[in-house]
């Protein structure tokens, strides 16, 4: 039976799972990555690095409504969320516990996600973008709507790894 | 530059970055306002005359677009260049952003270049 939310999201599984859209994510992190911060990114497309183990992590969050619901998420250890609020302010020092941190994280995920959504002539003008959340740490589990798909892929730059999650909710698996 | 350029945007690091390109863009003023919110852009621009505005749309509270229609019905700002910078490209925002009075459109992310070539010309034109 088809789930109700499945109505809300007019974005095909296939077209998300497709590897154009990995392309398009890699091409988003690279452009974004040099761009503004001046670092060069390479893909793990093997995922060869696996999940993180850093402890002091952060993840930002930017969510996607209208043609496509679900949401970007990166997360990163805090020593390269550092570089990358550094970089941003053009190479100036930035403390841990400084809100430009967050800040930053937060303005990256929400280039990512429209960076990526406005590659996609279906998505550009018909999906809008939630204003960025930004965790600290590990212990949280994101809920989202079922059934749902997700696109992971992990980058490294500068001696640092970002891991990128795309997920399109409430969509129809069972005609794709 | 003379006058003041005023920076709106939620993102504390992101106006930091919209006045450090325009400074490498040759685009610096005398004086810098930021705001962080439509609310507080409106209070800065009762009481000081600027040169630029450069504004996110996609903010909490008032969103930039209801921060031009605004400043529209308060006459503020009239004749200011107002130059949109976020991460949505949709055609109806923009055609929205150009009737609610913005002369410029820059999407992030955004390098030296594009401030030159969409902002510097609107301040010498």
């Amino acid at each position: 039976m088809l789930d109700s939310n499945a109505v809300l999201n007019s974005y095909r599984v296939q077209d998300f799972l497709s590897a154009e859209n990995l392309d398009r994510a890699d091409a988003t992190v690279v452009e974004i990555f040099k761009m503004m911060f001046g670092f060069e990114v390479e893909v793990d497309a093997d995922s060869t690095l696996g999940p993180s183990r850093e402890p002091n992590e952060r993840t930002a969050i930017v969510g996607f409504s209208g043609a496509m619901r679900g949401s970007c998420q990166i997360r990163i250890g805090l020593q390269a969320a550092q570089s990358i609020a550094s970089a941003m302010l053009g190479g100036a020092p930035v403390e841990e516990t400084s809100d430009s941190v967050n800040d930053a994280l937060g303005e990256l995920c929400n280039m990512l996600a429209g960076g990526w959504k406005n590659g996609i002539p279906g998505l550009s003008s018909e999906c809008a973008l939630s204003p960025p959340t930004v965790i600290s740490g590990r212990d949280y589990m994101v809920h989202v709507s079922k059934p749902s798909v997700k696109l992971t892929r992990i980058y490294c730059f500068s001696g640092h790894t970002l891991h990128l999650t795309l997920c399109c909710e409430g969509v129809d698996t069972s005609r794709d | 530059m003379q006058g003041t350029v005023l920076v709106v945007d939620d993102s504390a690091m992101m106006r930091k970055v919209v006045l450090r390109v325009l400074k490498m863009a040759d685009v610096e003023f005398e004086s810098t306002l930021e705001a962080g919110d439509g609310n507080q852009a409106l209070e800065l621009l009762r009481g000081n005359q600027v040169a630029l505005i450069m504004c996110d749309i996609n903010m909490p509270g008032m969103s930039g677009l209801q921060l031009l229609q605004q400043m529209q019905q308060e006459k503020l700002a009239v004749g200011v260049p107002i130059v949109m910078v976020t991460t949505e490209n949709s055609e109806p925002q923009v055609r929205q952003a150009i009737l609610a009075g913005a002369r410029g459109y820059i999407r992030k992310p955004f390098t030296v270049d594009h401030i030159k070539n969409n902002v510097r010309p609107l301040l010498t034109g």
